[in-house]
Parts: structure tokens; sequence; C-alpha cells
């Protein structure tokens, strides 16, 4: 909302400095944005949040004014005189949605003189920001940055039978609105019709053949009250918004209508001359009063945390033009004036006192009681696993949850269900909820790439989106996801070190897994212990192409919350080995199908308890091996807890190891 | 024995030769000084060494046993010393093939933690001390926890469909994470005491302040007898733990649907000449009580809400938000 000074010296005298001014405003709430200099006048751009409507005029501006500065204000008392026939001898209205439209005014000037409106009132417009038209569209703008109630004029003559109705929208009706384009109606829209046809989208924008021209001389003033709602949704269906509309949508002063038609007419006998027939045509009238509010002072205290005084608290209310019914030892009653139907219940009082007492009296050195809120599971395991990854070379991403639906899938065997996705006009693409991190990753590995940033290795802890068919809430679970230029057993070993360094106690196990993502024998399921924990694998060459990604690079996906339940973050102490262990490697050649996971399980089995740690070292292939066998080297480390081993035990222990593969696995010895 | 006992005057010079030739072996920088350093003391033609060996002869039997023992000794010592001095100029020669120990080091891969993370971890931490744990919702809610709850009915401006990414009827992108407040006080009875920390969806056009996701901070704090002054204590200290000790604060009213009294907050630098805004707050609505079945005679409530992007661009000096969201390696690693 623009104010312009000078305008506001109508209502108020102003002697304090423009700066001073604004201050103020915006410590009592309407904050200001600027100020600029318009000729000889101020142009105050004031932000009004929305539950403040009754400063959406200069009027109401002054009013609030007058409270911080304890100034008395005088507001037009808007009595036009008229004379001739009765405004019903010059046109009728009827409300047939009385819904959406509780009250509608009409007034009838006739014999008006359409023109240029006069230098004063051009001026204060052009200072708002408001473009001159012609006198009668003037005085209906300038009436509605006064008090705030938007109105319309109609060219009486131009209306079929010189009548209105207030109705919904037909479905095939359409409406060329004063900005020359043509509106589809629908049965949602509230529209102005005269006895024919629309003239007017309710509260948004009038017609174009009824609106006022310079051939027009007989004038109906439409001031009328609209459901917010409706006019909301008419506006933003037809992406048609004007400061009408802007107002419309907020609850406005219901008592206020007649004043502002009142207002209108004076203006317009000012400005264009003319007739004001008698009366009103009001149909559906004022309101009902409104009810009471009970302040109990006490609260004041308790909500604000000061003790603000009964004479000040009565001060405070009355200036704001709340009408005083009385009060007791312990509260005060009051009841709000129509500009402010914001104010309903205890807790609005509150606000209003506090809020002109200011701010700036609360203390800020209470004493908060102290309580214990130690760091939770998930906060220790997250910055103990971004300490590990970044400390092994990958950088931390964060990324958008919504993607490109080719880019939605979850990472995993099978295509999975379709992604949950956003319905809304300014999103053409991105508009899935991600099943996976990965394909965000890999694209800020390509935009990496494009910027000359080679082998960006990337991490990123967040939710994923999961539909579930019986409920309307998707599961969220929050995943883990690596990317890098690194091959499968290194991107396999950072997952290892997590499970390190979270001191899992569970093995992480891999199982093969066709997943379209991964290169084909390249991609595994990773388990802890029993239980899933995610996906990786290299990534498959072709998909490298349809991502435009030169290097080659490894993905994993994991469930962060099996590392959170499996974390043993306070990990126990375990004696140190007393007697010194004995190291032996051995390689064994065995076929090439044969898993290092089954090598390493009859290995445990026939070595016994003396077993510390069994440890693969490499593969052979080729050279004098059959084309279906490999060597694999490893090596295994004994340890007895009471005694130290002689040699003569552990060569027995190896050759048992070596017997037991050579009769399970048909191994022999590499020599 | 007197001092003019030719035995001790022997003896105190003997010593005093131990002395000097020693710190001479010792001071001698280069093979050429130790050289002439040996010769002086060690020659075997003219040395002082030699000189004292020649000093034997002129004591009584008595007197050139305790000398002779005492002369050994010496020259033991000054021949060890001799050796340590060559052995130090030889491993100075060694060194020729040193490194040049100005080179850069060989520095690891390092990765960095995003800064918006760092930003949230740091905030946890803060808020943590003021005795306030994480609580976390999720981001696809149901219109009561986003709206309804909250004290926004259906006729408010912030449910209109353009202002909010709606997913199938009844289900959206929250775009406050004080949807989490609501879960957290329908989960649990008072006191309340949580920040929620995630993110939030809202279709802005993106430019360099605006991001249609981002992040919130929120605070809840409810109990008996929590009150404005509380809250501005609060954000005051919080101000100061996090921004620096001069960093002032002020309260302008405002509007949300589920606080009232609701304020913006507003801070101000040591040195700077403007207030800038860094989040909302307010009492929680009677309303939002009701809604999670509290009772707003027996509690009251303070929320907060603050800008986790604008927090962190204010203090590393980012002045696009799209930057963190593009993950550029050469933006992360300033971090």
């Amino acid at each position: 909302m623009i104010v312009s000074w000078n305008w506001l010296t109508d209502y108020i005298r102003l002697d304090m400095p423009a700066e001073i001014l604004a201050e103020r405003l915006a410590l009592a709430g309407l904050n200001h944005e600027s100020t600029s200099e318009v000729e000889g006048d101020l142009a105050i751009d004031l932000e009004v949040t929305s539950n403040r409507s009754d400063c959406l005029g200069h009027i109401g501006v002054a009013r609030e004014i007058g409270v911080l500065f304890d100034k008395p204000m005088w507001v037009p008392a808007a009595r036009p005189t008229s004379s001739g026939p009765g405004v019903e001898s010059r046109t009728a209205i009827a409300i047939e949605a009385g819904d959406l439209c509780p009250r509608f005014t009409a007034r009838v000037v006739s014999s008006v003189r359409v023109g240029e409106s006069p230098w004063w009132l051009r001026k204060r417009l052009e200072t708002i920001g408001v473009r001159p038209i012609s006198n009668i569209v003037d005085v209906t703008n300038y009436v509605m940055f006064e008090c705030g109630q938007p109105l319309h004029a109609y060219d009486l003559d131009r209306l079929a039978e010189h009548r209105l109705v207030v109705r919904r929208g037909r479905a095939g009706e359409t409406l060329t609105a004063i900005n020359n384009r043509v509106y589809e109606l629908d049965p949602e829209m509230l529209v102005i019709a005269d006895a024919t046809r629309p003239v007017g989208l309710a509260g948004v924008m009038g017609g174009l053949e009824t609106e006022i021209g310079f051939d027009t001389t007989n004038v109906l003033i439409e001031a009328a009250q609209f459901d917010a709602m409706s006019v909301r949704r008419t506006s933003r269906a037809l992406g048609l918004s004007s400061p009408s509309s802007f107002r419309f949508e907020r609850p406005l002063d219901p008592e206020i209508t007649d004043w502002a038609s009142r207002r209108c007419a004076e203006l317009i006998l000012e400005v264009a001359g003319g007739t004001l027939h008698p009366s009103v045509i009001d149909v559906g009238g004022p309101p009902a009063d409104r009810g009471p509010i009970t302040l109990r002072l006490a609260q004041i205290e308790r909500v604000l945390g000061i003790r603000i005084e009964p004479g000040e608290v009565q001060d405070i209310l009355t200036a704001l033009g709340l009408e005083w019914l009385g009060r007791t030892e312990n509260s005060v009653t009051v009841r709000p004036p129509s500009w402010r139907p914001d104010l309903e219940r205890e807790i609005d009082l509150i606000e209003e006192v506090a809020r002109i007492h200011g701010y700036h009296h609360i203390p800020e050195d209470r004493a908060v009681p102290v309580t214990s809120a130690p760091r939770e599971l998930r906060e220790r395991v997250e910055s103990e696993v971004r300490g590990l990854l970044t400390g092994l070379g990958l950088n931390e991403a964060v990324t958008f949850s919504l993607v490109d639906e080719a880019q939605s899938l979850p990472v995993g065997p099978g295509s999975g269900p379709p992604p949950l996705r956003i319905e809304h006009s300014s999103r053409k693409r991105e508009v899935a909820l991600r099943q996976s991190l990965i394909p965000s990753l890999l694209a800020v590995r390509r935009h990496n790439e494009a910027h000359g940033n080679l082998d960006a290795e990337l991490f990123e802890i967040a939710h994923v989106y999961l539909p579930r068919p019986d409920q309307s809430l998707p599961d969220e679970p929050t995943r883990l996801a690596l990317v890098c230029g690194r091959d499968f057993r290194q991107i396999k070993g950072v997952i290892e070190s997590l499970r390190a360094r979270l001191h899992v106690s569970s093995p992480l196990r891999a199982q093969p897994v066709e997943v379209a993502l991964f290169a084909p024998g390249r991609a595994a399921r990773l388990l802890l212990g029993d239980i899933h924990l995610g996906y990786m694998g290299e990534v498959d060459p072709d998909q490298l192409a349809t991502l435009e990604l030169r290097g080659a690079c490894s993905a994993a996906e994991i469930e962060f919350a099996v590392l959170m339940q499996q974390a043993q973050l306070v990990p126990l102490y375990r004696p140190l080995p007393s007697f010194p262990a004995v190291v032996r490697d051995l390689s064994l050649v065995v076929a090439r199908s044969l898993s290092w996971a089954d090598l390493r399980a009859a290995v445990i089995e026939a070595t016994g308890p003396t077993l510390a740690a069994v440890e693969y070292l490499d593969t052979f292939q080729g050279g004098n091996l059959a084309e279906d066998e490999q060597s694999v080297h490893f090596s295994m480390t004994f340890r007895h807890p009471e005694r130290t081993l002689t040699g003569d035990e552990v060569d027995q222990v190896v050759k048992a190891v070596v017997d037991a593969c050579a009769s399970r696995l048909g191994a022999k010895l590499r020599v | 024995m007197s001092s003019n006992d030719p035995l001790e005057i022997a003896l105190r010079e003997l010593e005093s030769l131990e002395q000097f030739s020693i710190a001479a072996l010792v001071a001698a920088s280069s093979p050429e000084a130790l050289e002439a350093a040996r010769i002086e003391y060690l020659g075997q033609k003219q040395g002082k060494l030699k000189a004292a060996q020649e000093r034997l002869r002129t004591l009584d039997p008595a007197g050139k046993r305790v000398y002779g023992q005492r002369f050994n000794g010496v020259k033991q010592s000054l021949e060890a010393a001799l050796s340590a001095a060559r052995l130090r100029l030889e491993r100075r020669a060694v060194a020729a093939g040193a490194i040049d120990v100005t080179l850069p080091g060989a520095i690891p891969r390092l990765g960095h933690r995003h800064p918006l993370t760092q930003t949230a971890d740091e905030l946890i931490d803060l808020f943590g001390r003021f005795g306030f744990s994480v609580a976390r919702g999720p981001e696809v809610e149901d219109i009561h926890h986003n709206f309804d709850a909250l004290n926004i009915p259906p006729s408010h401006p912030a449910r209109d469909p353009l202002d909010n990414f709606f997913l199938s009827e009844g289900t959206m992108l929250r775009s406050q994470t004080s949807t989490v407040q609501i879960r957290v006080m329908e989960a649990q009875r008072p006191p309340v005491r949580v920040i929620a920390i995630g993110r939030v969806y809202r279709p802005d056009t993106v430019d360099a302040t605006h991001s249609f996701m981002f992040h919130q901070i929120e605070g809840l704090m409810v109990d008996r007898g929590v009150t404005m002054a509380g809250l501005k204590t609060v954000l005051r200290l919080f101000a100061r733990s996090y921004l620096g000790h001069d960093v002032k604060i002020r309260f302008r009213p405002s509007f949300f649907p589920f606080t009232e009294p609701s304020v913006e907050v507003d801070m101000l630098w040591h040195g700077g000449d403007r207030w800038v805004e860094m989040g909302g707050a307010g009492m929680v609505d009677p309303n939002v009580f009701r809604a999670v079945g509290y009772d707003p005679e027996e509690v009251t409530g303070f929320a907060f809400g603050l800008g986790i992007e604008r927090l962190c661009m204010r203090r590393h000096g980012i002045d696009d938000i799209r930057l963190l969201y593009q993950n550029d390696i050469r933006f992360l690693e300033q971090f």
C-alpha cells in the first residue's frame, strides 16, 4: 500500500519528520518498504499484513498514525445532496447468489459530464502510482484508496433494462473486461450481470461494454461485499488480479460500504456535476452488531511477561476505536470497530496492547529454566558419517527433492511404483518426488564435469519419498547416497569404513543383483547381517552415455535408519591380546566362479578358535592357470588367548585349511 | 695441598685444556676449521695435548700416577669429541641430497561438508545448549498438519493452490516446518522444547534470493509461564552466540495464523546501519493449542522460525542462493 503524505494530511496533522513516521509505523506493524519523493509529495510504501485490510486505505493509515502519535483525526461525513426521483425509479438490484454477496448497494448520478479529473485528483492518484483515466473512474479509485472499499461505476444506459443481477457465471458465457481481454466464465465465478449478460467479474474487474465512456451521462455506483474466497478463486482461475480483488480477498470493513458509496457520489458531483438520485438501493444491509470481547488483565502479563497498567490498556484500546463497555477489577470489556474484523478474541486484544505499547519494552534478559537436550542418535550418526566421508575425500551435496520423472525411479531390481507428483502450473519438468538420491548426485557430477571439475566425489543424506498404497502419506526413509569415480571395491571400502567407524558388529554382506543403473555383474545388494542396507555398483557405460557423463563412476545408496540402528556410538573395551599372533599366507587355486565369501567361510570353518582374522590380499588369473581358474591369495592370523602358539600347531591348522578347501571346493595349493 | 703444588697446577691446566679444546672441536663448522682445531690440540708435534703429556716428566712418581691417569681420560674425551665433530660435519655433507622442505605437502583428498548442513549443525548445537532437542516430521504432509491445526482456515490466502505444492487430494509438500510443532504436541504433553529442522517447499520463482525448496529451523517452547519476554531472551541469546556479541534484536509486529502476538525478528550487526529481517516468531495461538488438545488456560508457548539459507548466506557472504544447490565442487571446497 502506497500512501501519499499530502493525502494523509486530509485526515490528520503530520508534524513529524517522514523518517520518524515511517519507523513508528514499522514498529507498530506497517513495515516500511520505501519512501520516494513525487513532485512535492512523498509516496510512502507500506507493507500491510493480510489481517490488516483496514490499512489498505489512507484513512486506516491515518487512524493508525493518530493512535501512535496521540493525535485527533477527521473523516469526511460524505453527505451529498440529492434531488429528483428516487434511485428505485432508475435501476433495480437482485442478488441471486446471496452466499457470495452479502451486501450490494447502488446509487445513481445522472447528467454527469465525463472528462479529465481536476489537477488535485490526478496528482494524488499519480503519487500512489495509479494512472488517471476519467473523472468518474478516478473518483471510484480515489475512494478505494481512501477507505479500502473497492467500487465500480457503470454506464447505466448501457445496462440492459437498466438493472443488475448478482449471480454465478454460466458455462459458455464470456466477458470482455475493461482490459480488453475476453474471459470464459463458469458457475464457480460470481458475476454482475444486467438483464441479458455478464457486465463484470464481481470484485475483480468490470466489463468493457458497460464501462464509463466520454459519452456517458448516467452513472450507477456499485459498492458491495463479496465472498473473499470466491473473489480469490475467480482472480486466480483467470490469472487476473486488480487492486479491487486484492482488497476483496481480505476481510473488509462491512460497514464502510455505504460510506464509500456516499463519498463516491459526493466526489462525482464535485468533479463531474450531475444529480444524485435520493437514497440508495441496499440489498443485504449492514451486518449485525459484533459481540463484546473481555480481556482479563492478568492475561497480558501471562502472555507478554510484562505488566501494563490498566489505564494504559484502556487508552490503547479506545484510541484504536474499540468501544469501551466497562471494566471490573480484573478485566475490561470492549467492542471492536467494524474496520477491525481481525479483532475477535482476547488474544487479539493482547496483541494490540503489546504492539502499541511497544515491543521494545519487553525485556530480553529473563531467566529461562535449564533443561538437558543431549544430541539425538540421528545427529550423532549424521555427524560421524559426514566426518568420515569428508575425510575420505567426498564432498557433501544438497540437491532438490523434486526431479524429472525419468530420474525419480528407486534404485534396485525392478522398476517400483510410479513416483508421487506435484501439481503446479509453475513447474512442467521436475514434478516428481524422488525415490533415490543417486540420479541427483549423477546430475551434480555432470554439472561439475561440464565446468571442468572432473571426478566430483559426492554424498548426500536426504529423504526419498516412497508411495504407500494403503496410506495417504508416503514413507520417507532417509538415505545416504555416494557417487564417485572409484571402482567397485573402493566404494565398497568406503561403506566398510562407515561400518567400522560406527562400530557396527554385524558383518557387511554383498549379494550379486541386477540393477538397471549398474553394469551387469558389477552391482550388489548390501546387507548388515541379515538386514537390508542398500545397493551399490558401477554405473553402466550405456547409462553414463545417456547421462552425458564422461568419466566412469560408481554409486551406492543405503538406508540411514539401518546405520542408526546398528551404530554403537559407545564401543566397549576389549582386552588387548597377551600373546603374539602368527600370520600365514596362502594362495589357493580355485574355480573362477567361487566367491571370496564362500572361500572365506570354508577357511573359517576349517580353522577353529585360534583363527583371529582372515584377510583377502589379491587374486591372480591367467599365466599358467586354466581359463576357469583363479588363484586367491589371502592371509590368516592365528592367536591363542592363553599361550604362544607353536609353529607346528599353526602348520597343522593351515594344512587342515588346505585339505578342507581341497575336498570341499576343489582348491589346490598354488606352487 | 697448597696451590703451589706442581701436581695441582698441572691438573688445573689439564682441565682448562680439556674445556677449551672440546669447545673448539664442537664449534668447528667446517672440515677446515676442525682440522685446524685438531692440529692445535691433538697435533702429533706441536699439539697442546702433546705439550701436556710432556709435563708428566716434571712430576714426582706419585704425581705422575695421578696426572697420567687424568691425562689419559682427557685424551680419550678429546678423541671422542674429534670423532663426534667429524661425524657431525659428515652428516651435514650427506644432507646435500636433502629434500626441499618448502615444497607443498602431498595433501590427501579431502571432502567438505555442505555449508547448509554446517549451518544446520551449528544451530542444532546452539539451541541444544538452550535445552531444545531436535524433532523431525514428514515433508509430504496432510492439510490438517500444514493448515488446519495451525489455525489457517480454508479461506486464508496461504492455502492458495498457486502458493503451495499440492499432491493428490489431501496431501502437499509442507510449506513450513511448523507442521512438526503440531506433530510433537500431538505426541507429547507439555513441557515441550524442540527445534524442527528441514526442507520446506513454496512455488517461488527461483532467483538469487528465492528457491522453491529451502530449509527452515523452527523452535517451539511450551510450558507454564512461557512469555514473550522469554522468547526475546532466547532469540537474543541465539543471535549473540551465533552472530556475535554486539548483535541487537528487535521485534516488529507481524501476522502469522499460528502465533499471536506475531512478530518479525530483525537483527542489527555492529557497525551496520540497517536492521535485517531474520525470521518470524510469536506466542503460540490458543487455537493451535486447542487443535492438539493442550489447554491454553494452562500453558503458554512461543515459536520462532528462521531460514537456514538466509543465515548461511549471511554468515559466509554468499550472494546467490542457487549456488547452494548447484553443488559445484569449486563452491563446496570453500567451506
